[in-house]
């Protein structure tokens, strides 16, 4: 693109416009670490809880849970760390980044409001975890985060009939669906198209 | 015989229009990633900032990110505006009704 002075046609500049807008399409580079990390964090931290609530004597398994906190801030450094790297920031990458980031700050106002009912927890989670996944399914238009979110309200459904006991085990199933499956599929798209 | 509104001549060069139109799609794009994008040289790009910038279309801020000097470029909404006016402007031009 040297011959700047060059007249164009009007197809030219129709041309240029559309390829330069279909250059900063959202990037999706990030996106799987994000699901796969938590998707593994919160399974372990799921299954934990169940295990020693119902084979411990241990009088807090919910006490697990608070690996999340740890997780959000290896979280935010990766974000941060890797958003710098961008050359680029389109604004479907800070909707999806904004999106994230708002369900963490509701999360956390969840955890503190629910602190000393933390048995009855898991739907809500759930109920509020499966919107920023929809949401970032159709920012980055991708079915199967859709479909992941979708996942997450029904699950949030069947934990609230299943009563607490079975409730822990409603987690590691809505994180394999709605942030496991989607995150490898994702991470396969990402190298095979190398977005 | 239909008149057509004249197009942008700051707008209606292939570099300077693909440099907003990237910045259409991004709050903001580094220098990298537009040569990169656009694949023209370093020093015909920065003219064309430049102009852009004058124009009052762009704005481009300079910093450093390690120790490296970083040109970061974001539209205005004058840009925006020209921009939005441009492709009425080529619509109205390509359309296949109008006639000259």
């Amino acid at each position: 693109m040297e011959n700047d002075e060059k007249m164009m046609t009007g197809e030219e500049s129709l041309k240029i416009i559309t390829e330069m807008i279909n250059k900063t399409k959202v990037s999706i580079r990030q996106g799987s670490f994000h699901l796969l990390f938590w998707g593994w964090l919160l399974i372990v931290c799921s299954l934990s809880a169940w295990l020693l609530a119902n084979y411990t004597s241990y009088a807090h398994p919910y006490f697990v849970w608070f690996l999340v906190i740890p997780g959000s801030f290896v979280s935010m450094i990766y974000g941060f760390v890797n958003g710098r790297k961008e050359t680029v920031h389109t604004y479907a990458n800070m909707l999806y980044m904004w999106t994230w980031i708002g369900f963490l700050i509701a999360a956390t106002v969840l955890f503190i409001i629910q602190a000393k009912s933390m048995q009855t927890v898991t739907p809500y989670i759930l109920l509020l975890a499966g919107f920023p996944t929809f949401l970032s399914g159709f920012i980055i238009k991708f079915r199967p985060l859709i479909a992941g979110g979708i996942c997450f309200w029904i699950i949030a459904l069947l934990v609230h009939f299943a009563g607490p006991s079975l409730a822990p085990l409603g987690t590691p199933v809505a994180m394999l669906i709605g942030y496991l499956i989607p995150g490898y599929m994702l991470k396969n798209k990402v190298n095979h198209d190398t977005v | 015989m239909t008149r057509f509104k004249e197009l942008d001549p700051i707008l209606h060069s292939q570099l300077r229009l693909a440099i907003i139109s990237l910045l259409v799609g991004a709050e903001a794009a580094e220098f990298t990633f537009i040569r990169e994008q656009t694949g023209a040289t370093a020093g015909n790009l920065s003219i064309q900032i430049t102009k852009l910038k004058e124009a009052g279309y762009i704005e481009v801020t300079k910093s450093f990110r390690n120790n490296y000097p970083q040109t970061l470029c974001n539209i205005t909404d004058l840009g925006k505006e020209k921009f939005t006016e441009y492709v009425n402007s080529l619509k109205d031009y390509l359309s296949p009704d109008s006639k000259i």
